[in-house]
Order: structure tokens, then C-alpha cells, then sequence
């Protein structure tokens, strides 16, 4: 046992363990530059520098094995340059991912041999971010000693920093942040999130499909079933609509902001699947409610207890958002003042609108009771979808984003 | 940050900071951009091999240790960094478990070692005999590291775990290269050179391994002749060996040969510690090509400074002192370099500096090591006594001291 533990230490030696004294190259280095697009105030200019000798290593470009790389075997290589690379960096702009896309290849010289370059923007999601975060994993499986050294110019000043395994991420401010440009940037985020998330305008107008009508009470007469339009009793004035419509919205406004706002500061957090599956039953059971109604006096108070899980759902367009205290403020408020606006504009011209058609069958049976299916058919749909995790052919156009 | 100034305003170029090269398109598809390792050297061939085994095995840490080896053999030969890299990215995941397997732990120490955290890796052999007292290699690395901290107890203990186990050679050279840098240089040589004569059947790596040791030891005890008979032999069992390179060129400058020197090297100019000689012997030689180059290896030091390694100390600290002439930049990176290693050429280059700079004190730590260690070595013992008279005289001490 012994004879064989000494064979393997001398194998060892033989193999190369001898103590060596130290390398004499410079280790593995990329280099990457970040400068904002003058013409554009949502892009950053990207230049990312990566080691055709490094590159080889990972996902091979010397083709035909020569050991001489080409210029027209990097070319040949470069949407899997792109890929693998690209893949391993996040660009955050005041916590949000901006989107990384590739435009152009060249290549430069370092001190140690020949990169490739990958010109890329990375366009974020808001303009001008005040702080940018880049985190950094390229390589971090090859070789722990690859470092990335990163350059960012802004607003006169030029920062840098060494990104690597041990500390691969660095954040640093680009700007004083400017709280007006800020809050009128989230106001257009919150208007299109409610225009482009259909989900929220069928559990509102679910809602309120039923504002112009008052349910008549008291028992069912020869012939009626309940979910009969003809229980269904248009309102004599305008007025009383409008005060429904003020209730359902104020309350389903002032649920949402609080869940909205403990998601975004990240005190309350709860899987998006199980978010988003509650936001399609809410909206199941709002429109339920039109055809067989549980809830006809408190409408409002339906608004309001799904407003919570309504506002988590809003957090997701803002995950991640990381904010001086002030900013913040500037820009939840924006967001939740855009996310009104975006009702309202949807709303506002229904009301009058269901109101000159409110004693019509069709208002009655078509839209309040077909209507109210359908919507109950097509979050029936998105409930699969989220609950199982799956995408439904078809289902594309009606799918939030 | 002012060396780093300065080395700026050496090289005259707005790059120190922001480092990306001018991205350009390449004239032609053909343009060869990048010379990479091919299948005709047999050490590629080999990782192939070893990798699919690797990747095949994924449990076994035998395939893994074997790769991660022959990733640090190509390393050690060549210089290349990037293969330390990529050895320890190999072992990496087997570091990870409680307890890690000893034989990746050793490869670890090895990298650390190469990379100059020596107490790091003295840590982890320590850790390795703990858990296995009669582990060779672990007492050979050990008995390095501590040698070149200067610590010599502990290297002698740690070489003597080493006889009377399989392989005497190895045995012999652990103190026989002590002796050498403990002012018995003749011992250790006749020592290495009694066990190499006894067993001519070595492996080529650790014959040469003990070639470039009796070089050293015959250049310690001033036998100049030998020395250069052995580094040749050395050189011949592993053409190429980035250190055996630069020891044979520094001894060939210190020899006033820079021609032999630039051709012995002209062939290595991507190795930074062949290039940095390279350059030397460009400027003894008044080449026209030495202006650029010295820019270069300027540009190639920043680079690394750049990244935050301080691996190259006691290079830049030659190149400040004998190519850039600069005396405060040259001590104060001889001074950094002495904190961590103190082989006989880290004692050199700080008294070197010290005289260059008329701070003759500022070598003090090296004199009070020479009283300790027992050092001989011709260069240094000239310059120590230079040392001390500029000390005693309390005057500028002769600026021609340094190379």
C-alpha cells in the first residue's frame, strides 16, 4: 500500500508537478467599453474586446485546425461568437436588463495577442439610466482568472472596473438622477403596461360591464332563470354609473399601489406563476360574476381584493428596479399614475358609451352575458397556460406581455 | 497608481487607462489574425485525449487531475498563463467537496504557488500532510515555497521527509538547491549531480529540472564555465523551457553577450519574461528595432497592472532598473517584490535598486537575510559589500553598480 501511494506521488512528479516559479504571460483579459449613444438616449454604445485565443478554447474558430486563425474563420464564427458571449453579460440600467444586440465584428490588437470585437447597443428599457450595473460570467467556467476590465464614459467622466468569478458584478452611477424625467418615463411605462396587458382591462371592464344595469332583487319569477337579462334593470341617470365607476377604480387603484409598491422595494415577493395564474382567475371570476352574480351591491369591494394580486403583476414590468429613495418615489408614483391613466383612457368613453345601449338586448344579453363568457373563455385559457406553464397555439395575440 | 503615471507618461500613449486596442476590419479573409496551439504538438494531441476522457468521467477525479496536470506541464513549459487558468477551472468543482480529494488539493498548491500566493498554498500543503504525512510531492512543493520565502527551516524539514522515499534524485535536488542558496552552493552541487550520475534513466523533465538546479548552484559558487554547460543541457532536455530561458539569458547579459542572448530568444517574444531579456539585449546591442519593443513590454506591463495581477514584480522591477533607468520606480517594485519572494535574484535586483537610488538602507532587509541565510552568490556578495561601504560612508554610493 505504501509502495503504491509513493509509486503515485513520483507518477505525479513524472506527469508535472514539479514547483514551477511563475507564468510569464499576462493571464486571460477582456476588455469592455460602455458610452451612452448621443443620438439615442436609451442605448449604450457597446465594444467588447474577447481573445481569439480564448475564444478558440471555448467554442473553436481555428476551422481548419492550422493553429493559424483567419480573419475569415472569426467571421465565419461569429453569430456563435455572439451568442456565447453576449449570453454571459448583463447590462442593467437602474436595475433593468437592457436588451444586448449585436452590431458588427471587427477585431484589435492587445498586448497579448489578437480579439475579436463585438460591437453591439445595449438598449434598456428606460432613458438615461441613473445607474448602470454590469455583471460579468464570461468565462467564469474555463479559467477563474479571466478577468474582465470594464470602461464605462458618461456624462464627462470615465469609470472603470475588474470584473471576475469572486466579484463579478459593478454598479456605478452615471448621473444625478433627474426626478421629473423620471416620473413622466414611468408615467408612459404604467399607460403602456395597461395597454399592452389585456388581462387588467378585462378584469376592469368585467367589472364594470355591469355599471349602466342594476340587478333587480327579490325572487325569481315564472319562466326566469338567473342568469336571465331580464333581471338585468337599466339605471335611470348617468350619475349612478359614474359614482360605480369612480368606486370600482378608486378601490381597485388603491390596492394595487400597495402591493405594487411592497413588490418593487421587495418586501413582499411571490412567484410570477402564481401571480399571474390569480391575476387570470380574478378575471374569471369578474366576469363570472356578470352571469351568475354572487356580488351585485360592492362591486367595488370585488376591485379592491384583487387589486392586490393585480399589483403584483404590475411589479413584474419594474423587477429589479434599484433607486435612490427619492427616485424611487418618483418613479412608483409615476408608474401607478401612468397604469390610471391607461384605465381611464379605456374606460372613461365605455361608460357613456354602454349607457345610451344599456336598455338594448344586445347590451343586455350580447354584451353583458356573451361578452362575459368570452372573457371567461379567454382567461380560462391563460389560467392553463400559466398554471401548467405552457403556451397555447393562437393564443399569441391575446397573451399579455 | 504614480508608477503607473509614470509608465503612462513613458509610453506617451492615452491607453493606460482605458485599454481597448483600435478596433479595425482586416483587410482580407486570409489575414492571419492569431497563431493558436495545433494537433502537431503532441501536448495538444494529448488534451484532446485527456479532455474527452474528462468529459467522459465526470466522477472520476483521476481524469479530471490528469487533465488539470497537463494543463499546468504546458503552463510551466511555455509560460502561457492561461493554461494555469484552465488547469484550475478543471479541479475547480473538486475543491468544492468536503473533504476536496488530496490530489487535486496538490495541483491547487501548485497553481497558488505559481501564482505567488505562497502562504496560500503553504496553507493547503499543510492541509495535504495533515491528512497524508507521507505525501512527496506535497513536502517538495512546501519545501519550494518556503525556500523562496526565505523561510530555510522549514524547506530543510520539508526535504527531508523527502529521503528515503521512491525517488532519491528528487530527495537530492530539495537540498541540494537549499545548500545552494545557503551559502554551500559546491555542496549542493556535488550532491545533484552524484544522484543524477546514479540514475541516468530520469525522466527528461526532472533531469532538466536538476540540470537547471546544478546551473544555479555552479553560478552560486562562481564555477561560471559549469553553469553554462548545464543550462545548454538543460535547454536541450526541454527546448524552450520558459524559466531555463530566462536564466540562461540573464546569465549571458550579466556575461556581456546580448547577441547570443537575442538569438536564444528572438524566437519567445510571447513569453513576457523572454521578451523583457529580449529587450535588454536589444538596447545593449543599440538595435533599431529596441525603442518599439521596449514600448511594447511597457504596454504589456501596464496591461497586467491593469488587471490588478502583481505577479511580475521582480520583472518590472529589471525592466524599471536597466531599461527605464528609473531608480525610484525600480526600488520601490524591488522593495514590493522582496515582500514576497526572496530567491538570491529577488536579493540581487533590491540591492541593485537601492544603489541606483543612493538609498544603500533601503536594502537593509536583503543584508540582515544575507546574515541570516548564509546567501553567497558572486553578484550579490559584490553588491552587498557596495551596500555597506555606501551605508558606512553615509555617501552616494557609485550609480555604474547597477546593470
Amino acid at each position: 500500500m505504501r509502495a503504491l501511494r509513493i509509486f503515485t506521488a513520483a507518477a505525479a512528479l513524472l506527469a508535472g508537478l514539479l514547483p514551477l516559479t511563475a507564468a510569464a504571460h499576462k493571464e486571460s483579459d477582456s476588455y469592455l467599453t460602455l458610452s451612452p449613444d448621443p443620438a439615442n438616449a436609451q442605448v449604450l454604445k457597446g465594444q467588447w474586446d474577447i481573445a481569439l485565443r480564448d475564444l478558440d478554447f471555448a467554442i473553436g474558430i481555428d476551422a481548419n485546425r492550422d493553429g493559424a486563425i483567419t480573419w475569415g474563420e472569426v467571421k465565419a464564427q461569429r453569430g456563435a461568437i455572439e451568442r456565447y458571449a453576449l449570453q454571459r453579460l448583463v447590462i442593467k440600467g437602474d436595475g433593468l436588463s437592457c436588451e444586448l444586440q449585436p452590431v458588427g465584428q471587427m477585431a484589435s490588437e492587445h498586448t497579448d495577442g489578437a480579439y475579436d470585437v463585438i460591437m453591439f447597443n445595449a438598449v434598456c428599457d428606460k432613458e438615461i439610466p441613473n445607474r448602470l450595473t454590469v455583471i460579468y460570467h464570461l468565462f467564469e467556467d474555463l479559467d477563474p482568472y479571466h478577468r474582465g476590465i470594464v470602461t464605462i464614459h458618461a456624462a464627462g467622466q470615465t469609470i472603470g472596473a475588474v470584473l471576475g468569478p469572486t466579484g463579478s458584478s459593478a454598479s456605478l452611477d452615471l448621473r444625478q438622477p433627474d426626478r421629473w424625467l423620471q416620473f413622466k418615463s414611468f408615467v408612459i411605462d404604467g399607460v403602456w403596461h395597461i395597454w399592452t396587458g389585456p388581462d387588467h382591462l378585462l378584469f376592469i371592464l368585467s367589472l364594470l360591464l355591469p355599471a349602466v344595469l342594476m340587478r333587480r332583487q327579490g325572487p325569481l319569477q315564472p319562466g326566469e332563470h338567473v342568469w336571465s337579462g331580464s333581471r338585468w334593470q337599466p339605471v335611470n341617470s348617468l350619475g349612478p354609473a359614474l359614482w360605480e365607476l369612480i368606486k370600482v377604480v378608486s378601490a381597485f387603484t388603491l390596492s394595487h399601489s400597495v402591493t405594487l409598491s411592497l413588490s418593487v422595494l421587495g418586501i413582499v415577493s411571490l412567484p410570477s406563476r402564481l401571480v399571474e395564474s390569480g391575476i387570470a382567475l380574478s378575471v374569471i371570476v369578474a366576469a363570472l360574476n356578470n352571469i351568475y352574480p354572487v356580488v351585485t351591491n360592492r362591486v367595488w369591494l370585488v376591485a379592491f381584493a384583487f387589486g392586490f394580486i393585480h399589483g403584483l403583476g404590475f411589479a413584474s414590468a419594474l423587477a429589479g428596479l434599484q433607486l435612490p429613495p427619492m427616485a424611487m418615489l418618483a418613479s412608483l408614483g409615476g408608474f401607478n399614475v401612468g397604469v390610471e391613466i391607461g384605465q381611464e383612457s379605456v374606460v372613461l368613453p365605455l361608460i357613456p358609451l354602454a349607457y345610451l345601449v344599456r336598455r338594448t338586448r344586445f347590451y343586455r344579453i350580447g354584451v353583458l352575458r356573451w361578452g362575459s363568457l368570452l372573457i371567461v373563455a379567454v382567461a380560462s385559457l391563460w389560467l392553463v397556460e400559466r398554471i401548467f406553464d405552457i403556451l397555447i397555439p393562437g393564443l399569441g395575440f391575446l397573451t399579455p406581455n | 497608481m504614480i508608477r503607473k503615471l509614470l509608465l503612462c507618461l513613458m509610453l506617451l500613449a492615452g491607453r493606460c487607462f482605458a485599454a481597448p486596442g483600435e478596433a479595425y476590419i482586416p483587410a482580407g479573409d486570409d489575414v492571419v489574425l492569431q497563431q493558436v496551439p495545433t494537433a502537431v504538438d503532441p501536448r495538444v494531441r494529448q488534451f484532446a485525449v485527456l479532455r474527452a476522457q474528462w468529459q467522459k468521467n465526470p466522477d472520476h477525479v483521476e481524469q479530471a487531475t490528469a487533465l488539470s496536470i497537463a494543463y499546468l506541464d504546458y503552463a510551466r513549459g511555455t509560460g502561457d498563463a492561461r493554461y494555469l487558468g484552465r488547469a484550475a477551472a478543471v479541479i475547480d468543482p473538486w475543491l468544492k467537496r468536503a473533504p476536496p480529494p488530496l490530489a487535486a488539493m496538490l495541483i491547487d498548491a501548485t497553481i497558488l504557488q505559481s501564482r505567488h500566493l505562497f502562504n496560500e498554498s503553504k496553507a493547503e500543503l499543510i492541509e495535504v500532510l495533515g491528512r497524508d504525512r507521507d505525501n512527496a510531492q506535497a513536502w517538495l512543493t512546501l519545501a519550494t515555497v518556503a525556500q523562496v520565502q526565505g523561510d530555510m527551516d522549514t524547506s530543510r524539514y520539508a526535504c527531508a521527509h523527502l529521503i528515503g522515499g521512491s525517488d532519491a534524485l528528487v530527495a537530492g535536488a530539495c537540498l541540494g538547491a537549499l545548500n545552494a542558496v545557503t551559502g554551500h552552493p559546491h555542496e549542493g552541487y556535488q550532491t545533484i549531480q552524484t544522484l543524477l550520475r546514479a540514475e541516468p534513466l530520469e525522466a527528461p523533465a526532472i533531469q532538466s529540472w536538476a540540470q537547471g538546479l546544478l546551473a544555479d548552484a555552479a553560478l552560486y559558487s562562481g564555477d561560471d564555465a559549469q553553469a553554462e554547460a548545464h543550462y545548454r543541457s538543460a535547454l536541450q532536455l526541454s527546448p524552450g523551457d520558459n524559466f531555463l530561458l530566462a536564466d540562461y539569458a540573464d546569465f549571458l547579459l550579466d556575461h556581456q553577450r546580448p547577441q547570443e542572448a537575442a538569438d536564444l530568444l528572438k524566437d519567445y517574444t510571447q513569453s513576457d519574461t523572454s521578451f523583457l531579456r529580449l529587450c535588454m539585449a536589444e538596447q545593449m546591442l543599440h538595435l533599431p528595432q529596441a525603442a518599439a519593443d521596449i514600448a511594447q513590454m511597457g504596454s504589456r506591463f501596464a496591461a497586467t497592472d491593469q488587471r490588478g495581477s502583481y505577479l511580475y514584480r521582480r520583472e518590472e522591477a529589471l525592466f524599471a532598473l536597466s531599461v527605464q533607468r528609473d531608480a525610484a520606480g525600480a526600488l520601490d517594485l524591488a522593495q514590493q517584490n522582496w515582500t514576497v519572494q526572496k530567491a538570491p535574484q529577488d536579493a540581487r535586483i533590491l540591492l541593485q535598486a537601492a544603489l541606483f537610488a543612493d538609498q544603500p538602507a533601503a536594502a537593509q532587509a536583503v543584508l540582515d537575510f544575507i546574515d541570516r541565510t548564509g546567501l553567497r552568490e558572486p553578484q550579490v556578495d559584490q553588491l552587498a559589500a557596495e551596500v555597506r561601504r555606501a551605508m558606512q560612508a553615509g555617501a552616494p554610493a557609485v550609480r555604474g553598480a547597477a546593470r
